[in-house]
């Protein structure tokens, strides 16, 4: 469309005619949050990590949606009470995809709702008797629980109710970790809170209580995988035949048992930064276990990422690493003469939440298409300075993007698939503008590693080339310039 | 067998809990929980707010609170319709909680009215801005002084703590909010010859649309109130409608001069049909939800009694062909037992259905029911010999009825989605009626009101006992006729 | 039907001055109602001769939700037909009163509290607004009219202040108006003076001045109101005169408060507040 050269300058311009729709002070506010990368990166400094303006349709969540239903929810033989009124635990119930293996009632509770249901009397009067008597009836109803979170919902923190004596008391009373979390949904300005929350819970009342007793060189943990449509175990298959020995997933299919023998490992391998980076921080610290990033996304990411892992290790993890990569790639380059030429070119925009706006690009470089916009709900600085060096010139990178903003980029740079989410997903389809759901795969999954990628492609094609988008336009109707 | 002795010291297998969970004693623990919810079959109030919000044309629902809890109204309402439900919110955080919510809301009508140009916009609360007391109408008044938006600029309001009641308060208090913010006085004795259609809070548009056409098919004038049919099912066109419709502003406003109102629900409208019907003094009826061939036969009726309007033969035919079908089916259904959950309203008008099929309703469980349907279900079921079994069960969550379905089987669950986890452990099919339908596409875009929504219930309900029949039967038994 | 709210600081003698305002307006053959907005419940006792009454939040709490109580249970009728309700609440340092407040007023309106044929409607509310739950009772379409009880001491006055400041926020964008001060004498200095200049400063009135009197203490040992216990006492005729004055009043303002600097210059001149080298010459 644009001379190479005159694209950042165009999309800037595009972006602050988006813009002058808002009313001056959120213009100003707005406008530091996206930016055009341009090759010097003279525009790349986006803020991000602040409070999203009022009135406008963003996509973000609170602390205790970080929390409950991101860090603690897949901790599938610990129950986690929604503390306070009921909609957030129903709201929650069910709709994140963690899979996880075991007994549904019996050492698998993840997906059940459990919540102290306030009513008005105990927002007047306080919840804490109520809290106690809830936790000793869990007990009784499901003697395999192996410890229980208490998950405060807003109106716990505005009456002052002090849940962590009550989680004193019935952690000893039952001898198991009853962990009190503060994640109120007030508090902070999005998820991200939530998650440092948790993470701080889990390092106060849970990491270090429990020793594992065969404890060999290559155990590691695998840390910010949920396991959304089966994401942890399709890593975890990779690791294992490099040789790892994966012994703690935090927390897709994991354990209380994962958390507290954190201290353990011998390495930390962190696929989602931004919810857990906190605690494999802390880990290092405190317990000298060193971490790593790495990418399961698309065969390319996943060779880089397998030979940096190896690196880590000895000349055997290395030989094991080489031979996998060996394995799997005519599949991987069968999936690819497959669904690359129907794919070639297209121009992807994806706003998501905590790695996948960037942790995906690889996956669908692999596949020939570029992503040409960019952005999270809710990264801090440093995501955006793993992102930037990531893009192409002239991508725009968008933080909290509004829906009104999303909307008008998307008119205006027609791509030809968006990946975002549930909230964005009908919006765009209903401008028969292809999509796919990027936090829960759209029902699908898994989408991590050599497992996940073939599934990916065929479902990116399907978005792109279903035959029903073809159905928009009534035969009656198309205009001149369709035809 | 205790359980306490076998699971003392954590030592117990998988199998022991597992069978002790069906038993009878571990139901007895179950029931008498004083503190604990399980898995409850009801959600807060602002979702029904929002939901309400939706079906007035051109109107931007309001979320004053967290931000946290719009995206989770938003993701649950999309889920369930796969449409895109647009709603701000003035995003209240830490600062808010200790000063109050004014400033936010200031900002947030000013930023939404600028951006999303909305005809009017519906204001509803989250529990932190009902929990430090946030006076909503002298805030939206400020924010008209200060120029937030226009001071004519229509906004109807609702105070919806999610610790009072469930979604089906929010909606009930919604509407009389958007009655008592936006409806003009009424004009003495005089109406506009309309009526006006109530539909409670119900997630199936085609419901709404199956109201209008019987009401249309007997030549009355009608409003639908709220219409939230269009945001609920938008046709694809390949333009993106913000607004894609709902009812007409101005047929909000001149709802008290109505010639009457029909609600369709009665719990979902408790404190808006006292609003009508005794402070307007609007002639006014509330019907059972017309599922099944009687409760349709009803709803007729009362239209009839309100408006003299005969029933046309085409309805009366209409009408032949469900009893028909019921009649064509009801092998498959009769002395079957059933539990069902829900909404109370929905539950009255299910368990009639059942009843004149001759299906047997054994566990009704209602979370979000109080004392007043516990005895108004009952009186029910002591209408039909088919109701002798059943048994009402209010404020009782989801992990009760699992016990139940466990101590005293049933054949068929009716429900949400969420029943889905009890008809695995059951072994049982699950027939998925009500809200919300999250792994079953388009089965809100079939009526289960009125007599095409007999059939449609009919049809679900036989089929899904054929299919399993079908699927699980030995061969010698597979056969080309059901 | 005009609805009032009385508020002012903790222990200042509201609850006190209000029972007995109330029962001189009674006595005139008003018809009132007392709706107590404070966990303490101790707004309705003098006129029903009990320790304490059945709130809405304890019944509540008993009978599980607020929709299962009967208006009967919680409104009840003492001395010259006053009718009293009390919302209720928590102790101290627990849960929140102020959506106890809502809570009881909410169910109050819905259930047919508020009939036609009352004169009057009095909130006795807690000390200072502390959250928005003390403020239910000045929302629009309720009181509209407020009185802050105060007196010579310094807390009292900033307090009174303070509370000037809340209305002031709630008078900008409804009807509710100061309508004066009403001062529980503590027989400190110059207390008329001070007050009755801390009221002009606030844009209102001092619209009583009540003498401190033993005889209110006798007749709460007795669970009664002056007006009950010793009709003939001119302490009675004092909650006469302030009862009429209050029925007259036509003098409803939009407050101007004051700033602390402004309010501590008042106390320096009335010689309540030392300045500091008064104060640093005592201490030497």
């Amino acid at each position: 469309m644009w001379p190479v050269s005159e694209q950042p300058k165009v999309s800037r311009e595009m972006v602050d005619d988006v813009l002058s729709a808002y009313p001056e002070k959120a213009k100003k506010m707005r406008a530091k949050h996206i930016v055009v990368k341009d090759e010097g990166c003279t525009t790349c400094a986006i803020k991000s990590n602040s409070k999203s303006i009022p009135g406008v349709m963003t996509a973000r969540g609170c602390a205790y949606a970080g929390s409950k239903g991101v860090v603690f929810g897949p901790v599938k033989d610990m129950i986690h009470i929604s503390h306070g009124p009921v909609g957030c635990g129903y709201y929650s119930w069910s709709t994140r995809r963690n899979l996880a293996t075991g007994e549904r009632g019996v050492d698998n509770f993840v997906p059940f709702q459990f919540t102290s249901d306030f009513t008005e009397n105990d927002i007047v009067y306080g919840g804490d008797k109520k809290l106690e008597t809830l936790i000793r009836e869990i007990k009784e109803l499901f003697p395999k629980v192996k410890g229980i979170s208490i998950q405060s919902e807003c109106p716990v923190g505005l009456i002052g109710d002090d849940i962590e004596s009550v989680a004193r008391k019935m952690s000893k009373e039952f001898d198991m970790p009853v962990v009190p979390v503060r994640c109120e949904g007030f508090r902070g300005i999005s998820q991200s809170l939530g998650h440092h929350i948790a993470n701080d819970a889990i390092r106060d009342h849970m990491i270090g209580k429990v020793e594992r007793k065969d404890v060999g060189p290559y155990d590691i943990a695998l840390i910010g995988d949920y396991n959304i449509g089966g994401d942890a175990w399709a890593s975890k298959k990779i690791l294992e035949e490099m040789g790892l020995n994966v012994t703690n997933i935090w927390t897709g299919d994991g354990t209380a048992e994962m958390l507290q023998t954190a201290h353990q490992v011998k390495m930390n391998l962190i696929h989602c930064y931004r919810s857990m980076n906190y605690i494999c921080k802390h880990l290092e610290e405190e317990y000298g276990i060193p971490w790593m990033e790495f990418n399961f996304f698309g065969p390319s990411k996943i060779e880089e990422s397998i030979l940096a892992i190896a690196e880590r290790f000895d000349e055997k993890i290395m030989k094991n690493a080489r031979a996998v990569i060996a394995k799997y790639k005519p599949e991987m380059e069968k999936v690819v003469e497959q669904y690359r030429p129907r794919l070639e070119g297209k121009k992807v925009m994806l706003y998501v939440g905590g790695l996948r706006p960037r942790h995906i690009i690889g996956a669908y470089e692999d596949l020939g298409m570029e992503v040409i916009g960019t952005g999270y709900e809710f990264a801090h600085k440093d995501d955006y300075e793993r992102t930037i060096p990531e893009m192409g010139n002239a991508t725009v990178i968008y933080d909290d993007v509004t829906a009104y903003e999303f909307e008008e980029f998307v008119k205006r740079l027609k791509p030809d698939l968006i990946g975002s989410g549930i909230k964005e997903k009908y919006v765009f389809e209903k401008m028969a503008v292809p999509f796919r759901q990027m936090h829960s795969w759209d029902y699908s999954g898994p989408y991590h590693g050599y497992d996940g990628f073939p599934i990916f492609a065929r479902d990116m094609d399907m978005a792109i080339n279903s035959p029903t988008w073809a159905l928009s336009k009534a035969p009656w109707k198309k205009s001149a310039k369709e035809v | 067998m205790s359980i306490e002795s076998a699971c003392c010291n954590n030592s117990c297998d998988n199998n022991t809990i597992s069978e002790w969970i069906k038993s009878d004693e571990y139901k007895e623990k179950n029931f008498s929980r004083e503190a604990l919810t399980i898995n409850p079959a009801k959600a807060c109030q602002p979702l029904g707010a929002m939901l309400c919000a939706l079906g007035i044309e051109g109107c931007l629902p309001f979320v004053h609170g967290s931000q946290g809890c719009a995206a989770y109204f938003r993701n649950n309402l999309s889920r369930h319709l796969r449409e895109p439900v647009p709603t701000v919110s003035d995003s209240m955080t830490e600062d808010a909680a200790v000063f109050g919510g004014q400033a936010n809301m200031i900002d947030g009508l000013k930023n939404a009215h600028a951006l999303y140009h909305p005809a009017m916009m519906a204001v509803f609360t989250t529990c932190m801005a009902e929990v430090i007391g946030d006076d909503l109408k002298a805030f939206i008044t400020n924010a008209r002084s200060q120029g937030a938006i226009p001071e004519d600029f229509p906004i109807a309001f609702a105070h919806t703590p999610s610790f009072v009641g469930s979604h089906i308060t929010g909606w009930d208090n919604m509407f009389k909010g958007l009655l008592q913010s936006l409806a003009d006085p009424r004009h003495g004795k005089w109406t506009n010859g309309r009526l006006y259609i109530v539909p409670g809070f119900d997630a199936y548009p085609a419901n709404l649309r199956e109201y209008r056409r019987l009401v249309n098919a007997m030549g009355i004038p009608v409003t639908i109130l709220p219409d939230a049919s269009e945001p609920m099912d938008a046709p694809h066109t390949g333009e993106y409608e913000l607004y894609p419709g709902g009812t007409p502003m101005s047929e909000l406003a001149d709802a008290l001069n109505a010639s009457g109102f029909i609600f369709m629900q009665k719990y979902s409208t408790l404190n808006s049909f006292k609003f009508v019907k005794n402070v307007q003094k609007i002639n006014t009826e509330v019907v059972t939800m017309p599922i099944g061939i009687k409760n349709t036969d009803n709803f007729l009726m009362a239209l009839t009694e309100m408006t003299g309007k005969a029933i046309p033969a085409e309805l009366e035919r209409e009408r032949g062909r469900a009893v028909d079908a019921a009649t064509d089916a009801h092998q498959y259904i009769h002395g079957r037992r059933f539990a069902l959950f829900g909404d109370p309203d929905l539950l009255l008008g299910v368990t009639g259905f059942l009843l004149e099929m001759g299906g047997i309703p054994v566990h009704i469980v209602c979370t979000n029911g109080n004392a007043k349907f516990q005895k108004e279900m009952q009186a029910l079921l002591a209408t039909s010999p088919f109701g002798t079994e059943g048994k009402v069960y209010i404020g009782k969550d989801l992990w009760h009825l699992h016990s139940l379905l466990m101590t005293e089987p049933v054949d068929m669950l009716i429900g949400d989605s969420h029943g889905k986890y009890l008809a695995k452990d059951a072994g049982i099919p699950l027939a998925r009626v009500g809200f919300p339908l999250t792994d079953r596409v388009n089965l809100h875009r079939s009526p289960i009101v009125g007599y095409q929504g007999a059939i449609n219930l009919i049809s679900l309900i036989a089929n899904t006992f054929i299919e399993e029949l079908d699927r699980t039967c030995p061969d010698e038994r597979f056969e080309l006729l059901r | 039907m005009r609805q009032i709210a009385i508020y002012g600081k903790g222990g200042i003698g509201k609850s006190t001055t209000t029972q007995n305002t109330v029962s001189a307006l009674a006595e005139m053959g008003k018809k009132v109602m007392i709706v107590g907005c404070d966990p303490k419940a101790d707004s309705t006792r003098l006129i029903l001769n009990a320790k304490a009454q059945a709130t809405v939040m304890d019944l509540a709490r008993e009978k599980g939700t607020v929709e299962d109580l009967e208006l009967e249970d919680v409104l009840l009728t003492g001395y010259a037909d006053i009718r009293c309700a009390e919302s209720g609440g928590p102790e101290p340092g627990v849960g929140c009163a102020g959506r106890g407040v809502i809570t009881a007023i909410n169910f109050l309106e819905e259930n047919g509290a508020y009939t036609p044929d009352l004169d009057y409607v009095f909130y006795d509310v807690l000390g200072d607004v502390v959250c928005g739950g003390f403020a239910m009772p000045i929302r629009e379409n309720k009181a509209q009219e407020i009185y802050i009880v105060t007196s010579g001491e310094m807390m009292a006055m900033y307090a009174a202040n303070n509370i000037a400041k809340g209305i002031l926020k709630y008078a900008t964008s409804g009807k509710v108006r100061l309508a004066g001060l009403i001062c529980n004498s503590r027989k400190t200095d110059k207390e008329y003076e001070l007050i009755d200049e801390l009221a002009k400063r606030l844009g209102t009135q001092m619209i009583h001045f009540i003498p401190r009197d033993n005889q209110v203490q006798r007749a709460e040992l007795r669970r009664q109101t002056v007006i009950e216990y010793s009709a003939d006492h001119p302490q009675a005729d004092e909650y006469r005169a302030l009862a009429k004055k209050i029925d007259e009043n036509k003098n409803l303002v939009i407050p101007t408060p004051l700033t602390v600097d402004e309010l501590e210059e008042l106390l320096l001149a009335y010689g309540i507040l030392e300045d500091e080298e008064t104060a640093a010459a005592k201490l030497a």
